[in-house]
């Protein structure tokens, strides 16, 4: 059996693509948070997953079945207006039968997610709750759930109860086929749910319990006994889905190739030597962060326009002996040949960002800056690295943003939403932590965005001068609210012992600031 | 005698040319790659019976390719026209192929040229005086900003082009009925598939979480590749997925997985 850790980043990348473009909602974010239930919120435009591991089977079964409960979610966010709470009849029941209307209608468009349907209801089979493990009216309302989903009801349940169910049935059977043909939504369905409570004989705020399965996850079933439960619910869907082979939907190869890459992914990635933690390196760990309102797409765009001349790689420039000869620059007396140069950033640049309370009143703005300049260093593919820093309980704590070898992404993204900016700057101290790193890795240039002066500039000073023994050109950025405390910023910085410093008073201006400094090297 | 046309008018740009062109204003065409701007002006020049000049604007397109160059010929110093003054002297229609890739002092020349006066000095040979025909009409098209290596049109160019059309991708059916007019097979289930599948790739890439933008050369191809027999998820695989394996294997991934969601296996 595998027992290999998906990497969350990468699994999260392809997720939030993945989901954006099945639920067509460019602006959705896919966290993964410790909890019971998967979440979508349709209002902060967010799908929040438990993690991985909670899945049930081998690790690809577990993909798979973390793969069709996004699509669900994505197809829930495209065509329900209301989510409501599973915990109580009405929102379970409700729930449910938006689960049949928006899978018919999913399907439509994506007719490669058949099989994974039909797999997944394999699971659902297998550790759903037996009916005769619960207690009271929530049995009445998980067997219709079970019945209505997947053809059959786990376990025993009295005959009337079973007849109150199927009249639900037919009840819940008709109103989500009315709805699939003439385009009815959310609203329309939940009026039906209080006639199928009515059937039912339940209060609808009963409480539905989550349903935990009694066999422990990670549990392999043989594949001989999947293919059964598989073959019976083709057969209860066959109706649906048309004629599918159960052996075919087990082995689910079409989903393992993306599987594999996952699986490369994290090997590609696995650390090397010492990890980042054991030097006091920290990296932000919530996924379940909005990174899409630190995006400031006009700046992007913006500085990309700018800068897409580095990109092309070349530089028209008048020369004495060149390529082509132009005959104005000739009769005007300038240098009369043009000729392509090549213009690249070879550097290797790591930036630190500081998180000191002082940014705290623009801290929106600051990080939509820096965020910007990360995504237009990554569009001209420079290499770079990025850390950030602030303090929390008296302890100062170096992030890492962004490592060196994984492309910038919305999961970097994240990382950097979710650093509150708190605390001194205590610079030296992040310095001495990072210095280790540096030291192995040695970038060309090591950039500090800074907000103030250090409260540690004589040990500053001192570690400044070991990054520069190491051939690290050292330049601060210094940030300040107007041109002349920020030229106060500065010109302290530069006592430091700083190769160079600049001067920056509007946030949108940092990357500009930046990538001249690159330009100039 | 002309070929059927292959260009359907979905947001009748023909007619807004034809006025255009009757009233004496030039006209910009904004939008995308792929989405039938030649073809268009193309058609336009056909349907009008006017010969059409182009010029396909780059970094690397120079004044002289416009106005023209010094030859020396026989020990004799003489001028070739460019495609500029020489459509102005024929009258003829000027196609100006993403002008905003152009460089300033090649859109200084141009705006020399499209101003009222419709005249052009030639200080390249002798200060001759250039007065564009009658009928001579110019076409312009400019990609959206975000397409690598172009810049915003200068604001005295674009006034001289006060007649804009947006073109952008067509709807999934008219997509539909163009890629039909370049296949022979009927594959309409499949074809729409594809078409949903660019759309989704073209949003994305509007966004910016995918580097390229497939165009309606791709859905075209889509539909000659199921001409000759190739099963259509493989046929989007080559076709959409592949080309987004240069920017790694997530990349690829990531649009393979919704080619595996739409197609299945």
């Amino acid at each position: 059996m595998q027992s290999l850790h998906l990497r969350n980043d990468t699994l999260l990348e392809i997720a939030t693509f993945l989901v954006r473009r099945w639920s067509e909602k460019h602006k959705m974010t896919v966290g993964i948070a410790d909890q019971q239930e998967i979440q979508t919120k349709l209002k902060e435009n967010k799908i929040i997953m438990f993690p991985l591991d909670r899945f049930y089977g081998i690790d690809f079964q577990k993909y798979r079945q973390f793969r069709t409960a996004l699509w669900y979610e994505s197809m829930r966010l495209k065509y329900s207006s209301k989510i409501l709470s599973n915990d109580h009849a009405f929102g379970f029941l409700l729930n449910t039968l938006e689960t049949r209307r928006i899978e018919s209608l999913g399907r439509k468009e994506w007719r490669g997610m058949d099989e994974e349907i039909i797999f997944n209801y394999g699971f659902a089979w297998l550790y759903r709750p037996l009916l005769n493990s619960l207690y009271g009216k929530s049995r009445i309302v998980e067997g219709f759930s079970q019945y209505f989903l997947l053809g059959d009801i786990k376990g025993e349940i009295t005959p009337s109860s079973f007849e109150k169910i199927k009249k639900a049935i037919e009840v819940a059977d008709e109103a989500v086929n009315q709805a699939v043909n003439n385009n009815y939504g959310t609203d329309w369905l939940e009026v039906k749910v209080s006639e199928i409570i009515k059937i039912l004989e339940i209060d609808p705020l009963l409480t539905i319990p989550i349903s935990i399965p009694k066999i422990s996850s990670g549990i392999a079933i043989s594949d001989n006994d999947f293919i059964k439960t598989i073959g019976k619910i083709t057969k209860f869907r066959e109706s649906d889905f048309g004629e599918l082979d159960p052996k075919r939907i087990t082995e689910g190869k079409s989903v393992f190739e993306e599987f594999k890459v996952l699986l490369q992914e994290t090997k590609k990635n696995e650390n090397r030597g010492l990890s980042t933690e054991s030097i006091g390196i920290s990296i932000p760990s919530s996924t379940n962060v909005d990174e899409t309102r630190i995006y400031d797409e006009d700046l992007i765009s913006n500085l990309k326009a700018k800068f897409k001349e580095w990109k092309t790689g070349w530089k028209e420039q008048h020369v004495i002996a060149g390529d082509e000869f132009d005959e104005e620059a000739y009769m005007e007396g300038h240098k009369s040949f043009l000729t392509d140069q090549k213009i690249s950033i070879k550097t290797k640049i790591v930036i630190l960002l500081d998180h000191s309370s002082s940014i705290a009143n623009e801290e929106l703005q600051y990080k939509k800056a820096t965020l910007a300049l990360c995504e237009v260093l990554s569009f001209l593919k420079i290499k770079f690295t990025v850390y950030a820093f602030n303090t929390e309980q008296k302890q100062v704590t170096c992030w890492l943003v962004k490592p060196e070898n994984v492309k910038w992404n919305n999961v970097a993204a994240k990382r950097l939403a979710q650093i509150k900016a708190n605390g001194g700057t205590p610079l030296a101290e992040v310095y001495s932590i990072m210095f280790p790193g540096l030291r192995s890795k040695k970038p060309d240039i090591f950039l500090t965005l800074t907000d103030g002066e250090p409260s540690d500039p004589d040990a500053v000073r001192s570690m400044v001068t070991s990054f520069k023994l190491l051939g690290i050109r050292m330049v601060a950025i210094g940030v300040g609210p107007d041109t002349t405390a920020a030229t106060i910023i500065a010109n302290n910085l530069k006592h430091l012992g700083y190769e160079s410093t600049l001067a920056v008073s509007r946030l949108n201006d940092i990357p500009n600031r930046v990538l001249n400094v690159l330009g100039r090297s | 005698m002309l070929a059927e046309s292959l260009y359907i008018d979905w947001n009748n740009s023909f007619e807004v040319l034809n006025k255009a062109y009757d009233a004496g204003l030039f006209v910009l065409i904004i939008g995308p790659k792929g989405t039938g701007k030649t073809t268009l002006v193309r058609e336009f020049a056909a349907k009008t019976n006017r010969k059409l000049e182009s010029v396909n604007f780059s970094l690397r397109t120079r004044e002289s390719h416009l106005v023209g160059a010094k030859t020396l010929e026989g020990g004799a110093i003489g001028f070739e026209e460019g495609i500029l003054v020489k459509s102005m002297k024929e009258g003829d229609i000027l196609y100006l192929d993403e002008i905003n890739a152009a460089e300033a002092d090649v859109l200084l020349r141009l705006d020399e040229a499209l101003d009222d006066r419709r005249q052009l000095v030639l200080k390249e040979s002798g200060g001759e005086l250039i007065q564009a025909s009658k009928g001579w009409f110019v076409i312009a098209t400019i990609n959206p900003l975000t397409h690598v290596g172009t810049k915003e049109l200068p604001p005295q160019i674009l006034s001289r082009f006060p007649i804009r059309i947006r073109l952008e991708y067509p709807p999934e059916e008219i997509e539909l009925q163009i890629v039909k007019k370049y296949i022979s097979g009927s594959h309409d289930k499949e074809l729409l598939q594809a078409i949903k599948l660019a759309n989704i790739l073209r949003q994305a890439a509007s966004v910016e979480e995918l580097y390229y933008s497939p165009s309606l050369r791709e859905t075209i191809a889509f539909g000659k590749m199921l001409d000759s027999d190739v099963r259509p998820r493989h046929a989007a695989e080559i076709i959409f997925a592949n080309i987004y394996s240069q920017w790694g294997n997530v990349e690829y991934q990531k649009v393979n997985d919704i080619i595996t969601s739409m197609f299945g296996n």
